[in-house]
């Protein structure tokens, strides 16, 4: 039973994971016009950074059946330039109006989320798997 | 003739069950990190059938060779992790189906037919 309990908590990292990554493309679609952030500067798209929980390494996860499970362990700015646009009339245009704007490309965080959202229902999908088998090896009591 | 437990096929369903919860809990593992830079799929293989009548049952995890990967060096299969989960859980109701009436023969015969 702890291997399934495994696989359910696996199961249930990755949809806060996936959660996660839909929360950071949302934030990233509503700023994308945002030309000053929290520093003054235009808002810089972010990204989730996903890694395996426990992070243990292969050698050592050998041989052993227990799920290995997501974890998002940070949340980075991506450093590419920002995009100009020439708008002289803009409050915050440089000398020749140009205005820096976020390094979002909205087409690319909707497919973000949509990558998200279905990830997040696989693991929904497992998750109702998982709690079928637990449910059948509980009938056997019956 | 064998005795009503029957303790081979009782054994066998027992390990078949086993072995499903393990292929479903690395795949369940697999799904999970469907994101995850550099992650690879990995599967639960089990040892031959001597081994088996030796008593282990011990399955071991290695990554699945053949897979491409994409181009942050994971090779996690969407469709192929819900098929192994699926088959899986399926492989689990079969062999818990027949354990469920093996149970209900003994039953049976504890309380004398009725």
């Amino acid at each position: 039973m702890s291997t399934l309990f495994s696989a359910l908590n696996a199961s249930a990292s990755a949809l806060e994971a996936q959660r996660a990554r839909m929360e950071v493309a949302t934030s990233n679609i509503a700023n994308s016009d945002s030309t000053r952030g929290a520093n003054g500067q235009p808002y810089r798209r972010r990204d989730v950074v996903l890694s395996t929980q426990p992070a243990d390494s292969f050698a050592a996860a050998l041989g052993k059946t227990d799920a290995v499970g997501v974890k998002v362990t940070g949340i980075v700015e991506d450093q590419t330039p920002f995009r100009t646009r020439y708008e002289p009339s803009h409050p915050d245009a440089d000398g020749q109006g140009f205005v820096a704007m976020p390094n979002v490309d909205v087409p690319e965080e909707m497919v973000n989320m949509l990558g998200a959202a279905r990830a997040y229902q696989a693991n929904l999908n497992a998750i109702g798997l998982i709690r079928d088998t637990m449910q059948r090896a509980l009938d056997l009591g019956k | 003739m064998n005795d009503i437990t029957d303790n081979a096929i009782m054994t066998a369903l027992g390990r078949q069950m086993t072995k499903a919860v393990a292929r479903e809990a690395v795949s369940a593992g697999n799904l999970a990190n469907i994101d995850t830079p550099g992650y690879h799929a990995r599967e639960a293989t089990f040892n031959d059938a001597l081994d088996e009548e030796l008593g282990q049952t011990a399955a071991t995890v290695t990554e699945v060779a053949g897979l491409p990967a994409r181009r942050d060096g994971n090779n996690v299969q969407l469709d192929r992790e819900l098929l192994t989960l699926s088959r899986a859980s399926s492989d689990f109701s079969a062999a818990q189906t027949a354990l469920a009436a093996k149970f209900r023969l003994v039953r049976y015969a504890i309380n004398e037919g009725r």
